[in-house]
């Protein structure tokens, strides 16, 4: 039997199986040491993860308690309150969330790529790293960003997915000047495609087999496009796209500086292994079939240079945060429904059904900020 | 002093320039979740613990209450936090002894050695490790594998300082590499630099002792700097040692001005120059030839992440050898014996044992 959330004190969206959300009372966490902040959620995106947990129950084998796990880890939220070594952010502030914490301790933390940490709590991941669909947070100040007045706490949601995108072109190393292809594009290609531009990348090529995407990407910002065709093979869809953009030689001789793969799709990779130029640079941030089948002698006589491309890590939160506080990359552009907290379950099939770019919760229901 | 000397935590202490004694330090509380208490074993001595001890500060850091000295240290794991699990009592570590904030930009970004709010041992206000016990967090343990002494613990820490400036430099194989100095940081450097596949490693000193020992010790080469310009010094070590256009490398482990200057001019068009040695605050440098012989210039302070490890691993894989730096070993009770003799620049590298059960 469900009470309705207006009853609860900490209301939360506890996913337990796939297709089986409940909304339950979760008891409010509290400061665990001097340097934490506690946040009361506002927003939270919904990202293909969310939609992979609800659908299929699972990620890479890993289920969700028999306990339930709390979901969401787009997440924007205001401070209630903030442990005594805390000197950055204050309560009221607006703030985007950064949504995993590492150990700090460990080679990879120290080594400065904490987003390989093996001890990562990263919000709704199985068993117990519970997520941002709930009314209190608790975190560390350095993993909340405080957003200027002039952006919202929808806005702020978008931080994560933006930071994604830095992380990608960041490992691509985009310079000036550079032509660069970005294979996929829903809300992470997007990302991608602005941060190359605010790189300084000389042109962007956004691809996709769904026209309406790219025709928003157009819309959106300074880009080319291509769609290829089905049926049609990499090498020939790669002949296409170089043929469009005017790059004129030989397949195999010439071709673009950086690709960044965010489909996932083995045709789309095999595309891009054939679109770069020998030396060219190709970053995997894309998710679909673990194992396929690749051009590795093409990959390997062009000593493309490829690099694998998880979430985020050191500085790119921050990068992400200035693109949208400086009206750089225009983000809010992409949130295309807000639902109300016990619609979670809607919002996710929204996302599901291909419907929308960002769709967002509402958690909070107003936003002001309240007293603990 | 004896009293201090018998008490639970015998501390070797600077209350001010100058002024070197024995305290007994209140026995630190049990090592926290994630913490490791040791017992120091044995401490060498660096030209910074000579300095606070003479001038009572390094640039803004002023010794304002006393202070336990050391730094360089390996010990014996006396207790573990509950969460501890690469050590257990018993085992024999070598110490890194500065710990980050771990929650800075810088420290997440992987460069935790220039943490502003990092806390070393020995360095104002924060104690060192010449007293009977020393807390430290677990992940700046590092169990000696088998086969490596104590005292090859204690030299850790600056072979650490010479594989962070060897990283700086980017010594690959085949390179020609200039180490200007052949104190500890030098040598080691010079034996770093062989193990990342130097081809030539010259030692330049002014001291023909020294000059001597690096050559047996890592060294293919040498030359003793003169009393000449720089450029014409710089010119002749290029010369003597068939550097053909210029090193590939050159660190300077100096601080010294005539070093600074001559290194530039040794190096080659392109070539790599890393400060690791400190002296004057301000020089006169030749920043044209800097410029227009396009010279990669880099600063190294302390050691980052990996570094501590590294080093362990060389000495453990027998890539590098320090045993031979060692020469001279005192009782806790002769420490300032063993301060006195390093200021008088006597031997390569003096160790300090720890306080006797």
């Amino acid at each position: 039997m469900t009470s309705p959330t207006s009853q609860m004190t900490n209301p939360s969206a506890v996913l337990y199986a796939a297709g089986d959300l409940r909304f339950e009372d979760r008891p409010a966490p509290s400061l665990q040491d001097p340097y934490d902040v506690l946040v009361k959620i506002n927003f939270v995106g919904v990202c293909g993860s969310d939609v992979h947990f609800w659908t299929h129950g699972h990620i890479n084998n890993k289920r969700p308690p028999p306990t339930g796990l709390i979901m969401g880890h787009e997440a924007s939220g205001t401070i209630l309150a903030t442990g005594s070594c805390v000197t950055r952010v204050a309560p009221g502030d607006a703030v985007a969330i950064e949504p995993g914490v590492p150990c700090r301790r460990c080679k990879s933390c120290k080594d400065g790529v904490y987003n390989l940490c093996p001890k990562m709590r990263f919000c709704a991941s199985p068993p117990d790293a519970h997520g941002a669909l709930t009314g209190v947070y608790v975190t560390a100040e350095d993993f909340v960003y405080k957003m200027p007045e002039a952006v919202g706490l929808q806005e702020a949601v978008l931080v994560e997915p933006l930071s994604v995108g830095v992380h990608a072109v960041r490992l691509a190393g985009v310079g000036p000047g550079e032509c660069v292809v970005v294979m996929g594009c829903g809300t992470i290609g997007l990302m991608c495609a602005a941060v190359a531009r605010r790189f300084g990348a000389g042109r962007v090529v956004l691809v996709d087999v769904v026209e309406g995407k790219l025709g928003f990407a157009r819309g959106w910002i300074e880009c080319e496009t291509f769609r290829p065709e089905a049926g049609r093979g990499p090498e020939e869809n790669a002949e296409r796209l170089l043929e469009q953009l005017g790059i004129e030689g030989p397949l195999g001789l010439v071709g673009v500086d950086t690709v960044i793969e965010a489909s996932g799709a083995a045709s789309s990779i095999q595309t891009a292994i054939n679109v770069l130029r020998p030396g060219g640079k190709y970053v995997q941030t894309g998710l679909g079939k673990d194992k396929i089948e690749f051009p590795i002698v093409t990959m390997s006589e062009k000593e493309l240079l490829m690099r694998g491309c998880f979430r985020y890590s050191s500085g790119d939160y921050e990068l992400a945060v200035s693109f949208i506080a400086k009206r750089l990359i225009d983000v809010k552009a992409l949130i295309t429904s807000v639902s109300p907290f016990e619609e979670t379950a809607k919002a996710w099939d929204l996302t599901k059904n291909g419907q929308g770019i960002k769709n967002l919760i509402r958690v909070a229901r107003l936003d002001t900020r309240s007293v603990l | 002093m004896t009293q201090a000397l018998q008490g639970k935590n015998p501390s070797f202490v600077l209350r001010a320039a100058g002024e070197l004694t024995y305290e007994d330090r209140p026995v630190p509380d049990q090592p926290g979740a994630y913490d490791v208490l040791v017992k120091p074993r044995w401490t060498g001595i660096c030209g910074s613990d000579v300095h606070y001890w003479v001038h009572g500060r390094i640039g803004h850091f002023i010794v304002e209450a006393p202070m336990v000295l050391g730094h360089e240290s390996s010990g014996i794991v006396a207790a573990v936090g509950d969460k501890v699990t690469s050590v257990k009592v018993g085992d024999e570590v070598a110490m890194e002894p500065g710990v980050p904030c771990r929650r800075c930009v810088r420290c997440k970004e992987g460069k935790y050695n220039l943490c502003a709010d990092m806390a070393f041992a020995a360095t104002p206000p924060y104690d060192g490790t010449l007293a009977r016990f020393y807390t430290l967090p677990e992940d700046y343990c590092y169990k000696l594998p088998e086969g490596m002494s104590l005292e090859e613990g204690a030299l850790i820490e600056p072979t650490a300082v010479a594989v962070h400036i060897t990283r700086q430099a980017a010594v690959k194989p085949g390179d020609s590499v200039v180490v200007f100095g052949a104190g500890p940081v030098g040598l080691l450097c010079c034996a770093v630099a062989k193990a990342y596949g130097a081809k030539k490693i010259v030692t330049v000193d002014i001291n023909e002792e020294r000059v001597k020992f690096a050559l047996q010790y890592a060294a293919t080469d040498s030359f003793i700097s003169a009393r000449v310009s720089a450029e014409e010094n710089g010119k002749n070590l290029i010369e003597q040692a068939g550097l053909g256009m210029g090193a590939d490398v050159i660190i300077d482990a100096t601080g010294a001005e005539p070093c600074i200057q001559t290194a530039i001019h040794a190096l080659r068009m392109g070539g790599t120059y890393v400060q690791g040695g400190m002296g004057k605050p301000d020089i006169t440098f030749p920043i044209m030839a800097m410029c227009t012989k396009e010279i990669n210039m880099k600063g190294s302070f302390r050691y980052g992440p990996g570094d501590y490890q590294t080093a362990v691993d060389l000495v453990a894989t027998k890539r590098i050898s320090v045993k031979e730096l060692v020469t001279g070993k005192v009782k806790f009770e002769e420490a300032e014996q063993a301060f006195a003799e390093v200021k008088a620049g006597k031997g390569i590298k003096l160790l300090i044992e720890g306080p006797a059960e």
